[in-house]
């Protein structure tokens, strides 16, 4: 009886996601010039590229160099002789990677570089889940832990990795906004340092008091964060960040160690770490699904590609990928024996390991995805440039630290979508009040650390720019304008739901009352930054008008102002601020007013959702715009696209593709969450696990 | 504890006061303050209490509010000149901030009892995501791939064999290509006013090696009006990688279109702009033009005849020093306005083409055209000293296309490729 009652809600809710995922791909809205989902199933062969030429490309298989040639005969009929003596190697000149020989592929008709965005999307969105969650996981772990002698050792270290952490994102958000030279230097090892000394003497149970943290995490980490920064002149906002973050990283480390144990965290991370685990499944099944894909559609460049990084494939990775595996399997299944035996703060330890091995795996990957993009100059000379220089290019750094952040907030939104799903499979009292809690864990966390996010994309898009305006005016300016434009959109509307939450959560805590004039106007502020973010210089696809398009849909030069980035860094500080504003009116009344869990207005689970969604599809999106933004190359000027799909797809058959990538992650996931958590549930009904009991002590 | 929030609270507020001032200057430490104050008022206010309501008492408030305000933003955005779509956008965000409004403040909904509930509200929340987005991705301006696979597919710049105008549409092709648009406007055409002009500044007017340094060393001499540190270092430097061989040539034949033979170039940043009639620089150099001394346009003198000092040296000479002199009638496209009236146009075909029966050369098919208005800037200080001005003159409006069209049909470039 009890394992039907939980397999249909399960079934249900994946019966509900196909069905609108069948009902999104069969809308009415799309415009003619769409291609539908069904064309790319129909076995029908490149939607622009090839409809004329197919037949004589049947024919000419075994005759590449002919190829062409007749295909350009057979369109240039009328302009007579010159066909023959046409120089038309440009059409497969792949630049400075020339004597690399390029065949043009085939897959059964079907879209190749869908199926390779496809398989790398799904790879990306498992990757970030395996490295955002492990990151709170720990903390959590950590805040669920009763504070014995093993864990408070442990405590130290997952203090540093969280120092580490946040002092790369205060330290790069002063570097953007500020301008210091090194910021992120300076943020990280004054936040590290700091963490360390205080989190020592917190050990010996020295320096108590927050206020002396504080004051002891900013001497010794400016002191050593000074010498270990390399800079010419030091400057006095350098020497302030690294006090402040030296600072942060005192309080949170006597904050974190002298916390009060909740069961509640301890619980919560378990049960995401059964969900990483079937997920690091995915995303070596996915992984792999990618590779072999791109063995079939774009064999030469992705042997060029792996070959450029030798060492890197062939000895990092693998080594990286089967640690990482071991550690992440030893997390997940000593969980409950280390627990047994005492021996939390060894599982902590492990959990930190993980983490480190994970982004370790994040950066090590970043390398050859921006190589793609940001080639190191000269280009000439990249073929004796050595792997390391390859891998250090200017895009590099700014990719690793978006993900990082943005990794985090995906994991957040996880969170939210986990405990909106487990809330609406639970009948128990407890088991509501328990997930309504996960829910504003998560948002919590997501809306914390989406805070910084901008800055980091800001970041990653200034250093394209410098590198080559070009990229970075296809991107704004050009062909993928509107797709920045729907970036805005979502953007908004990711804050906006983030507060919606917010606001519904309030409602259901005593007192908050006092809050809700003021969170109001900060929503008239979010729709006004919001429009402002919108509000594009013209309103056609491209940077000059294509035929078709409207030339007068441009703003006039006296209003342009709107459209440039000071509006929409000054919007992006708007929304940011006000979401800032709102996360402290809820954390202030969660502290001082009694939070009425698992009774929060039902609409909150499908706000979480929504939130999710919106999140999981607003990367997907970004991934899209950095993958085009290369144009017809597969590396930028030194490897060309030559095959026929080397053009930028419309706007709407992005959307749609995008959607149908996200709808797949989610179907996924769904099966996942059940899988890891809620499945279980109905067996220990059956069998009574000690597990779940607190540990005891040591 | 207390004081411990105080003392934090304060250095959140200035820092963040701080922040906005360094990014945004004093509108943004306004906007800081504003903010402050108007959370700081908010917060005080005695709290309602939180009732239910129906749908009916919901919006019954909010749609004349939501229609008032909906017609103030049309009507506002269009006195200023906000085109249509824009006033369309800005209603329809307005009409998002209505929803926003409406969903706050909507009654709780109900408890699931059945799971057919919460199912159906699960569909309703994915089918809403992804609606949206399909939606707003559909409906957003869209563009043609076959264009750019048309442009991809073309065979690379090529100039053997090719006459003058198709090699200046090659050159349009390469300043397409490498998005010169994005920063440079011609004339009406283009995206930003981020570099100069290239057409009213008349880039068209200097020599090739001049076009083809400030292409690969734009760092080497920077465009009047843009020496701000932002605009410094806005022009990439990598297009002596880019652009080589045949493609400079063609983008340099292209550059050189940019004329007017209506106006006289314009310098500066939009807004603060300025003509060569202003520019101290540009009349000094016109000096030495007009005085024949400048080497670049060695055996030009224009005060042989003019007088150096503008007192006319022969008969019939133009006296630079009489405002109220009248164009000469000698000519067929004789116009009435005295000489501190004449159109920039007038200045510019007197002095290229020449006058009928006068000595006064066709000196456009001489010298360059570039020294030529830099002599007409200094002539017209002898009537109109530089120092006595009290203001600028007007820069003239961006031509537009049409104009730009009609100068190559009614053949007012002496240059048969213009």
């Amino acid at each position: 009886m009890s394992s039907d009652s939980t397999k249909i809600p399960f079934l249900k809710s994946i019966l509900c996601l196909i069905v609108v995922y069948l009902l999104g791909h069969v809308s009415p809205l799309l415009p003619v010039s769409f291609n539908p989902l069904l064309s790319n199933l129909s076995l029908e062969t490149l939607a622009f590229a090839e409809e004329d030429d197919e037949d004589e490309d049947e024919e000419d298989d075994e005759e590449e160099g002919e190829e062409g040639e007749e295909g350009e005969e057979g369109e240039e009929g009328e302009e007579g002789e010159e066909g023959e003596e046409e120089d038309l190697s440009y059409l497969t000149d792949i630049g400075p990677a020339a004597e690399h020989e390029f065949e043009e592929f085939s897959f059964l008709g079907l879209s190749n570089r869908k199926f390779t965005w496809a398989a790398a999307q799904l790879h990306i969105l498992f990757a970030s889940f395996i490295l955002g969650c492990p990151m709170f996981v720990v903390i959590m772990e950590v805040m669920g832990a009763r504070r014995t002698q093993g864990v408070r050792k442990a405590i130290i270290l997952s203090n540093v990795f969280l120092g580490v952490l946040i002092g790369v994102v205060i330290g790069i958000t002063g570097e953007i906004i500020i301008g210091i030279h090194h910021g992120v230097l300076y943020g990280m090892w004054a936040c590290a340092f700091g963490a360390l000394f205080v989190s020592f003497l917190n050990y010996f149970h020295r320096l108590m008091g927050l206020r002396g943290s504080a004051l002891v995490g900013a001497i010794t980490g400016t002191a050593l964060a000074i010498p270990l920064t390399p800079v010419e002149h030091y400057e006095t906002s350098g020497i302030i960040l690294a006090i402040v973050n030296g600072a942060v990283g005192g309080l949170l480390s006597n904050g974190i160690m002298f916390a009060k144990s909740d069961y509640k965290f301890e619980r919560l991370s378990h049960e995401i770490t059964k969900v990483i685990g079937i997920c690091y499944s995915f995303t070596a099944l996915s992984g792999g699904l990618f590779l072999l894909i791109m063995l079939v559609a774009y064999k030469d460049f992705i042997t060029y590609l792996i070959s450029s990084f030798p060492m890197l494939f062939s000895v990092a990775y693998p080594a990286l990928f089967i640690l990482e595996t071991i550690v992440m399997y030893i997390y997940v299944y000593s969980w409950d024996p280390l627990n047994k035996a005492n021996k939390k703060g060894r599982h902590i330890v492990t959990g930190v390991i993980l983490n480190i091995l994970g982004l370790s795996l994040l950066v090590a990957l970043d390398g050859p995805a921006t190589f793609m993009q940001t080639p190191p100059k000269p280009l000439d000379e990249i073929v004796n440039i050595s792997e390391w220089a390859k891998i250090t290019n200017a895009g590099w750094m700014p990719l690793n630290y978006h993900r990082l952040v943005g990794n985090g907030t995906f994991g957040g939104y996880m969170v939210c979508i986990i405990g909106a799903y487990m809330y609406l499979w639970s009948d128990k009292k407890e088991e509501r009040e328990y997930y309504d809690w996960v829910g504003y864990i998560g948002n919590l966390i997501g809306v914390a650390i989406m805070i910084p996010l901008p800055a980091m994309g800001y970041i990653f898009v200034r250093e394209i720019y410098q590198y080559d305006a070009t990229i970075g005016m296809y991107i704004m300016s050009d062909r993928e304008s509107m797709f920045m434009l729907v970036q805005g959109l979502l953007v908004g509307t990711m804050f906006s739901a983030s507060n919606i939450y917010m606001w519904v959560s309030m409602k259901r805590i005593e007192n908050a009352e006092r809050f809700f004039p003021a969170m109001k106007f900060g929503f008239i502020l979010i729709v006004i930054a919001a429009t402002i973010w919108f509000t594009p210089r013209r309103f056609f696809a491209t940077m000059l008008p294509e035929p078709g398009m409207n030339p007068d849909m441009v703003l006039p030069d006296n209003l342009a102002f709107l459209a440039l980035m000071v509006s929409k860094n000054t919007a992006a500080f708007c929304l940011v601020t006000v979401t800032f504003i709102n996360y402290i009116f809820y954390t202030i009344a969660t502290k001082t007013g009694k939070v009425a869990y698992g009774k929060i207005n039902p609409i909150g689970p499908y706000v979480l959702i929504f939130l999710g969604f919106a999140d999981i599809w607003l990367m997907s999106w970004m991934g899209t715009i950095r993958e085009l933004s290369r144009m017809n190359w597969h590396i930028y000027k030194v490897f060309k696209d030559v095959t026929p799909e080397k053009f930028a797809p419309s706007l709407a058959e992005s959307g749609f593709h995008v959607t149908t990538i996200v709808w797949t992650f989610f179907i996924l996931m769904t099966a996942i969450i059940w899988l890891g958590i809620k499945y279980p549930k109905t067996k220990k009904k059956e069998i009574e696990s000690p597990a779940a009991a607190p540990q005891m002590a040591e | 504890m207390n004081i411990d929030i105080i003392i934090i609270g304060c250095i959140a507020v200035l820092s963040a006061l701080y922040a906005l001032f360094n990014i945004f200057g004093f509108v943004g430490l306004s906007f800081g303050i504003f903010l402050i104050l108007a959370y700081s008022i908010l917060l005080k206010l005695k709290p309602k209490k939180q009732t239910e309501k129906t749908f009916f008492q919901n919006v019954r408030f909010k749609i004349p509010l939501i229609a008032i305000l909906g017609a103030i933003i049309w009507v506002v955005a269009g006195k200023l000149n906000f085109p249509v779509w824009w006033q369309i956008e800005f209603v329809s965000f307005a009409m998002v901030g209505f929803a926003f409004f409406t969903l706050l403040d909507w009654k709780n909904l109900s408890v699931e009892k059945k799971s057919s509930t919460w199912i159906r509200r699960l569909i309703a929340t994915y089918a809403l995501a992804s609606g949206i987005f399909i939606t707003v991705t559909a409906q957003l301006p869209q563009f043609d791939p076959e264009f750019e696979l048309a442009k991809l597919n073309k065979p690379p710049v090529k100039l053997s064999g090719l006459a003058g105008p198709e090699v200046i549409a090659a050159g349009r092709e390469v300043f397409e290509n490498n998005k010169c648009f994005n920063c440079h406007k011609v004339f009406w055409e283009g995206n930003s006013d981020r570099g100069p002009n290239l057409g009213t500044k008349q880039i068209g007017l200097y020599s090739d090696e001049y076009i083809k340094e400030q292409i690969l060393d734009p760092r080497k001499k920077q465009a009047p009006g843009f020496e701000d540190p932002k605009s410094v270092k806005a022009m990439p430097t990598y297009y002596a990688d880019d652009i080589e061989g045949d493609e400079m040539t063609a983008l340099i034949a292209y550059l050189k279109t940019m004329r007017d033979p209506t106006h006289m170039p314009v310098e500066g940043k939009f807004p603060n702009q300025w003509t060569w009639w202003d520019d101290p620089e540009i009349i000094k150099e016109g000096q030495t033009v007009f005085e024949g001394t400048n080497p670049n346009t060695e055996g030009l003198n224009c005060a042989v005849c003019h007088g150096k000092d503008g007192i006319p040296m022969m008969t019939g000479a133009l006296d630079f020093r009489n405002e109220n002199h009248k164009d000469t009638d000698k000519m067929p496209d004789h116009i009435d306005d005295l000489l501190k009236d004449w159109p920039d146009a007038l200045w510019y075909r007197r002095v290229t083409r020449g006058v009928d029966g006068s000595p006064m050369a066709p000196w456009g098919t001489i010298f360059p055209h570039l020294y030529l208005w830099k002599a007409e800037a200094y002539a017209r200080t002898f009537h109109d000293p530089l120092d006595k001005r009290t203001a600028k003159r007007p820069v003239p409006p961006v031509p537009t296309k049409e104009e730009v069209e009609k100068w190559k049909t009614d053949g007012l470039f002496l240059d048969p490729l213009l």
